[in-house]
């Protein structure tokens, strides 16, 4: 992602992207299908791509509402793990909220998917599960009710501990 | 957003318990509105009960009815962070200042934005606990 031939005469810190291998196609340079072109070829990191699995409708893997996730950031020294509230599918603007408990007080953090902060996630405890308590599915595709019942939360992140 | 008659909670040890805003200041840009970081003057609602012979801690005690200045540390209101991230608390809290910046209570007992650290409160992120410090900037 830096200079690759020319680099930019006017700032230092612009990034360059290197041309594409294949050069667009003509309906392309009208402007047709720009936003598929972009999906696919702006995040370029194929972990990115493979978050777009996590976070599709219909993938097998796809993470469901309910379930507990740890987010490990780019420059930030710490992670945020918490229960997965909400998934906003707007393709490249694709984000989560998660949900965690700190010292009695209720936290939520939105992430966006396509993020270079966003290094990794991990999965600790998948909902939709068949048996037990902790990994049933939610009727729910938003759990914003999660706020005000606080004996919810804990029963879903006693499973994970536990 | 904390504005006129809101409520917060304080999480110092300064003795006041509830909060309610009375005026943000430097609102040159918030249109009226306090978000994390700001300074707030507010009205002491709630306080705990002083003892005649409490003298152990040198924070100031502040009673009931007392006009305190001080800093929003936690909005109900999500606030973004400069990569994209939105935080968003359960409640709004504060920690209680005098006229000089300067915080009153000795110790913070609660979960603090980071934001803070950006806007120059460095001293109340050091005091808060560390696990209950959220260092995301």
């Amino acid at each position: 992602m830096s200079t690759a031939a020319q680099p930019y005469p006017f700032s230092s810190a612009a990034k360059i992207l290197p041309p594409p291998a294949t050069p667009p196609p003509a309906p392309l340079m009208q402007g047709k299908g720009l936003m598929q072109y972009l999906t696919q070829t702006l995040p370029s990191p194929d972990k990115q791509k493979l978050l777009t699995t996590y976070f599709s409708r219909r993938h097998p893997l796809r993470i469901l509402p309910g379930s507990v996730l740890t987010v490990m950031l780019g420059h930030a020294p710490t992670t945020f793990s918490g229960v997965l509230m909400s998934v906003r599918r707007r393709g490249l603007d694709t984000s989560f909220v998660l949900r965690n408990v700190i010292n009695r007080t209720g936290v939520e953090m939105q992430f966006f998917v396509m993020s270079p902060h966003l290094k990794n996630i991990k999965i600790m405890q998948r909902a939709g599960g068949g048996g037990g308590k902790a990994g049933r599915r939610m009727r729910r595709a938003k759990l914003f009710y999660l706020r005000d019942s606080p004996e919810k939360m804990s029963a879903i992140s006693a499973g994970v501990r536990g | 957003m904390i504005g006129l008659k809101g409520t917060l909670n304080v999480i110092d040890n300064s003795g006041a318990l509830l909060v309610e805003c009375v005026n943000v200041l430097k609102q040159k840009v918030n249109n009226g509105w306090g978000s994390v970081g700001d300074e707030i003057v507010c009205v002491v609602k709630r306080a705990r009960p002083i003892s005649a012979a409490q003298s152990g801690s040198n924070a100031i005690k502040v009673r009931r009815g007392d006009v305190r200045r001080a800093v929003i540390v936690r909005t109900k209101k999500t606030v973004r962070r400069p990569d994209g991230r939105f935080i968003r608390f359960d409640d709004n809290a504060a920690v209680l200042l005098n006229n000089k910046r300067e915080m009153l209570g000795t110790r913070i007992g609660g979960v603090v934005s980071a934001d803070l650290r950006m806007k120059g409160w460095g001293k109340i992120v050091s005091l808060a606990p560390k696990p209950g410090l959220l260092v995301y900037s």
